[in-house]
């Protein structure tokens, strides 16, 4: 559902929490095990599109995870390594990306939402924008162009 | 138990499994009987996994049903002479002994249904590692949602999953039907098994996909191949055989009176363009050639043997067979493992070569999953039947 003045998308919850942070998209499906450096927070995967990206402090968007179940381990080790992305928006989120989370939740205590299954395919909208994702609820807020991010977090401190 | 009666370990592992099942609308945790643990490499789980492992196995935590394990960081006989780095080899070493602790049977294989594993049709089981997942589902019938790493660890202690996904009538259902066309699938060796998984899989991507026509003395080894490429092709986690897959004797079957979302007609042209996407262009040597991913089977340790045989590798390759232990003890008293090694090879055990230190920037492999997912990582990529690769890494073929 769009509203005026702001883009507000419904999703479903996956983990819970709210965060926010510049979206990082991706359409192209991806392995976290494969493409993310838990230690850095780098895509190491040349073959990707979001090679040489950070994920950490941002809302990372990609369609669906493919390849290793690994990828469960990859996100805890990430998030003890406080490199995760802040969110973590999917078309489909798979059990293995929700386990990493759930972990992270129970040993570390860190909370990386996650939600998925949108109203619309969010990739144009969010893209380069400041977004909020509140996986309590389920949504996906835009608050403004990247830029404005600093300051979107400053009013909300 | 959620309550931590049984003590923290049972507690953590059950409270994700419920939280994994209520994201996912399980109505019920189920009782499993056994379960494959895909983290089980310290190079995999890193140091927050054998945290998780090492404070279950402390807090008194065991294994319900009896556990499996994949592929470790390091081959437990000769690690030093693999050079593997001593803190990762230190690291492993304790994690092994926690999962030992915790009573899991140490296969150390990705291809467990091969060696160590009870698998039946019907059976709900827990498993981790895309290929074995794949196996257990299409060749056996058993039934298994893809766990991720750590989810197994949680599931082996709980002796429980949450009811959802592939445990499921309703998603076991074929969705994408695929024909083959005039193929000779009765000549196909393991490789070529795999070309024709990874170009399903990559159909199918998270769809169940259906195969008519499918000879039935396909081997054990090539369908090992077949569910291993189709899982990294896509995230095919059950592939519908018809003529093999028990709950799939005809395509009715497999479609359980559905009709198919897509129908794909394989053509020999199509499966030639999916071998080319798994090998890059350039004719460089291989300075690796890698033979047994997944693991190698005893029959396929002495059919390397057989190729081999007075023989020798040339001294700038670096010729490696991985195996499980289990396979390795049993093709060492065949002979097969002295001949490949006296030619100039090496059998390595407990491990892939994910974790062997290396600055080689060539690779041949007989393995479609090790091809696709080596071509991020090397300059120079070749697949080829294992006869190919042993011609070449003795010197009496050029490559491709």
């Amino acid at each position: 559902m769009i509203r005026v003045g702001k883009i507000v998308i419904r999703c479903v919850p996956v983990s819970k929490g709210v965060s926010e942070g510049e979206a990082l998209v991706t359409s192209q499906p991806m392995c976290l095990y494969d493409s993310l450096d838990p230690k850095s927070g780098r895509i190491v995967n040349k073959r990707h599109e979001l090679y040489g990206e950070c994920v950490s402090g941002r809302i990372l968007f990609f369609p669906y995870g493919i390849g290793s179940s690994t990828s469960a381990a990859t996100i805890l080790e990430a998030s003890r390594c406080k490199k995760a992305p802040n969110a973590i928006v999917n078309l489909e989120t798979e059990p293995i990306i929700a386990v990493g989370a759930l972990l992270a939740e129970r040993l570390y205590g860190r909370i990386i939402p996650i939600v998925h299954r949108p109203e619309i395919d969010p990739a144009e909208v969010i893209k380069h924008h400041s977004v909020r994702v509140n996986a309590d609820v389920g949504l996906i807020e835009v608050l403004g162009h990247g830029r404005d991010a600093a300051h979107v977090k400053a009013n909300n401190a | 138990m959620l309550d931590g009666e049984y003590g923290e370990g049972y507690e953590i592992a059950m409270s994700v499994l419920v939280k994994l099942g209520d994201i996912y609308g399980a109505d019920r945790m189920l009782k499993v009987e056994n379960v494959h643990i895909d983290g089980a490499a310290y190079g995999w789980i890193n140091d927050s996994g054998l945290e998780l492992i090492g404070k279950l196995a402390s807090s008194g935590a065991r294994f319900r049903v009896p556990a499996t394990l994949n592929p470790s960081s390091i081959d437990f006989d000769m690690w030093q002479e693999l050079k593997i780095p001593s803190h990762v080899a230190r690291k492993q070493l304790r994690l092994a002994k926690a999962l030992k602790r915790m009573g899991g049977t140490p296969t150390w294989t990705c291809a467990p249904y091969q060696y160590g594993a009870d698998l039946r049709f019907g059976q709900k089981v827990a498993w981790g590692e895309s290929n074995a997942v794949g196996f257990a589902n299409t060749v056996v019938g058993a039934r298994t949602e893809r766990l991720g790493d750590l989810a197994d660890v949680c599931a082996a202690v709980a002796g429980e999953y949450p009811n959802f996904g592939l445990y499921l009538d309703e998603n076991r259902r074929g969705q994408v039907l695929f024909e083959p066309d005039r193929l000779d699938v009765d000549a196909f060796d393991s490789t070529d098994y795999g070309v024709l998984g990874f170009f399903v899989g990559s159909i199918a991507k998270a769809r169940v996909p259906v195969v008519s026509g499918m000879p039935e003395k396909a081997t054990t080894d090539q369908l090992k191949s077949f569910c291993a490429a189709a899982a990294v092709g896509g995230s095919v986690a059950l592939c519908h055989l018809c003529g093999i897959t028990p709950w799939a004797k005809t395509v009715a079957e497999a479609f359980r009176g559905s009709k198919p979302e897509e129908k794909i007609i394989i053509e020999a042209g199509e499966l030639d363009q999916a071998r080319q996407k798994l090998s890059t262009a350039n004719e460089e040597p291989p300075e690796v050639i890698c033979i047994g991913c997944p693991h190698c089977s005893v029959q396929e340790l002495v059919k390397v043997a057989r190729l081999i045989k007075g023989r020798r590798v040339e001294d700038s390759v670096r010729f490696l067979v991985f195996t499980s232990r289990a396979a390795k003890t049993l093709a060492s008293e065949m002979g097969a493992v002295e001949t490949i090694e006296s030619s100039g090879g090496r059998v390595i055990a407990d491990t892939c070569w994910n974790f062997i230190p290396s600055k080689a920037e060539t690779l041949m492999t007989d393995s479609v999953k090790m091809a696709w997912t080596s071509l991020g990582k090397f300059t120079n990529v070749a697949l080829g039947s294992i006869e190919k690769c042993v011609d070449v890494a003795a010197g009496t073929m050029p490559r491709g």
